[in-house]
């Protein structure tokens, strides 16, 4: 897919670049504290709980919940032809961590909807994105 | 925690704003301007009296700059005070305190924004640009099509009806709350433009699920009020505008960055101003049921209807039970918003909810509620908030 008109990450920002570098090698990573063992979500140096410096990132399973959405109609950017789904998802193994994805068209969620991630790969940049889980399916 | 808060120490005494427009063809310096000489004049007070300026970082316009331009000679004191939304009672916060430290007298706090015919928030962030870094984190939201303020709340209201059932119509009747009170303001760009639950339900949607009328007005125009202390307030011209309580708080979790970060905070539909309200009704030795009138910060219906809860005037997820026909309406259990707020008489970013609330309690509002003495007035979010409540001096 193109880049055309898409806002595209900076990916070498030293809080989040590991999250990008994974992203292109189709691994979701999250930060983590490794003296709490908890997700320091969003990434920054310092765990809030313990204050400890850190630069553990792990594997998260890709497995999600939606959480919230809301279906955009009025379309302010020309890379985001509306209408698209913005949808918030709650990952699986830590439901303290959240992430953003976008679906084309209007989706008909319910809160809690089971989701798995896909990674879609533009010219220079891979982004995290979710599709819905069919039923009976993966 | 305690504080040693003193209240009614300091007072609101002169308030000024522009006309609300889509395009004021004038800059936001001049607007700041106009509406800073407008509350000097209002107070009985010249540019040579004024030693302190305030304003909101999301501003054009420097406290200096303002200062020169109105010919204050004598500038001691200035003050930026955080983000746009949940900066103007901070913004008097600040005032107040520069005023009781001792490091200036007179201190103006102002909002100028040309909000429609320049930079329009909700026309989204980016175009092809490279966003993140600059610890705000905006790469985890941008890149996925969350761009405007509009999506960030309709996602907090979308949220709201999965915990609470949550409806449409209570957003509704917030709407229509302010559209009634406009429609008796003069000064509010939805003067004499009547809505009804229909229209309402009728609008455009936007961003499910909020639609046209869930939106608050891109505004050019600019609000100013001169604050001083209660000793040089009892020699002016006007009733002052008592401070009676005033508080900032950013509560826990609060995330990094300005807005969309908030999205992963542990619970979207509680905000800072849960803690906000503690420690101001603590302060001011009062309860929500004390309250007489509220503006309340409402970029959107979803904003008012969350404070009305953090606030304590019902209970968490129970807004939709309590705003009724005509709840939020003067002469209703809680009249809000009575120039017509953000929704329906111009978003100048919270400063014309600060100016409103000194008419509730000068006694001069267009839509007066009878025997007000307890005048919350509140801006709110995402990172942080801070809110006051006034009394007649
Ligand atoms: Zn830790």
């Amino acid at each position: 897919m193109k880049n055309e008109n898409r806002v595209l990450p900076v990916t070498t920002d030293p809080d989040t670049a590991p999250f990008w570098a994974a992203a292109r090698e189709e691994r979701l990573v999250i930060k983590y504290c490794e003296e709490c063992d908890r997700p320091i979500h969003l990434p920054r140096a310092y765990c809030p709980v313990c204050r400890r410096r850190s630069d553990v990132w792990r594997d998260a399973s890709g497995s999600g919940r939606v959480y919230s959405w809301t279906i955009v109609e009025h379309q302010v950017h020309p890379g985001y032809p509306t209408p698209y789904t913005s949808v918030l998802v709650e990952l699986a193994d830590h439901r303290s961590v959240r992430l953003l994805g976008s679906l084309p068209g209007r989706v008909p969620l319910v809160g809690g909807e089971p989701v798995q991630v896909w990674f879609e790969h533009l010219e220079n940049v891979t982004i995290p994105q979710w599709r819905l889980v069919e039923a009976g399916g993966a | 925690m305690t504080d040693t808060w003193k209240p009614d120490t300091t007072a609101i005494v002169g308030i000024g704003a522009t006309d609300f427009s889509r395009e004021s063809g004038r800059s936001a310096l001049t607007l700041a301007a106009e509406a800073t000489l407008a509350a000097l004049a209002d107070a009985g007070l010249e540019p040579s009296h004024v030693d302190g300026i305030v304003r909101c970082d999301m501003d054009e316009v420097p406290p200096v700059a303002l200062g020169d331009a109105i010919g204050v000679a004598n500038l001691e004191y200035w003050g930026d005070v955080g983000p746009g939304g949940s900066a103007p009672c901070a913004m008097i916060i600040q005032a107040m305190a520069a005023i009781t430290a001792g490091l200036a007298t007179t201190v103006v706090a102002f909002r100028s924004i040309n909000g429609r015919s320049g930079q329009r928030y909700g026309a989204g962030y980016a175009r092809d640009v490279r966003v993140g870094g600059r610890s705000a984190f905006e790469d985890y939201f941008l890149p996925f099509g969350m761009q405007t303020p509009g999506q960030y709340f309709a996602t907090v209201a979308q949220r709201h009806m999965i915990e609470y059932g949550t409806d449409e119509q209570t957003l509704g009747r917030i709407a229509l709350a302010c559209r009634r009170h406009a429609n008796a303001n003069p000064a509010a760009q939805m003067h004499g433009r009547t809505m009804t639950m229909d229209d309402y339900e009728l609008s455009r949607m936007l961003t499910t699920p909020l639609r046209l009328f869930d939106f608050c007005l891109e505004t050019d125009g600019a609000c100013a009020v001169v604050v001083t202390s209660i000793e040089r307030a009892r020699d002016l011209r006007q009733t002052p505008a008592l401070i009676h309580s005033a508080a900032q708080a950013g509560g826990h979790d609060a995330q990094p960055g300005q807005m969309f970060p908030a999205l992963l905070r542990e619970d979207i539909t509680t905000w800072s101003s849960t803690d906000v309200a503690t420690i101001l009704y603590r302060r001011g030795g009062v309860r929500p049921a004390d309250v007489d009138v509220a503006q309340i910060y409402d970029c959107f219906t979803i904003t008012t209807l969350i404070q009305i809860e953090d606030y304590g005037f019902c209970a968490k997820g129970e807004a939709k039970d309590f705003i009724g026909d005509g709840t939020l309406q003067v002469g209703g259990a809680l009249p809000i918003n009575t120039s017509g707020g953000h929704l329906s008489e111009g978003y100048v970013h919270g400063m014309n909810h600060v100016v409103e609330s000194v008419r509730q309690v000068r006694g001069t509002s267009t839509n007066q509620v009878a025997d007000a003495e307890l005048s919350l007035v509140t801006s709110a979010p995402t990172t942080g908030g801070s809110a006051l409540l006034l009394v007649a001096g």
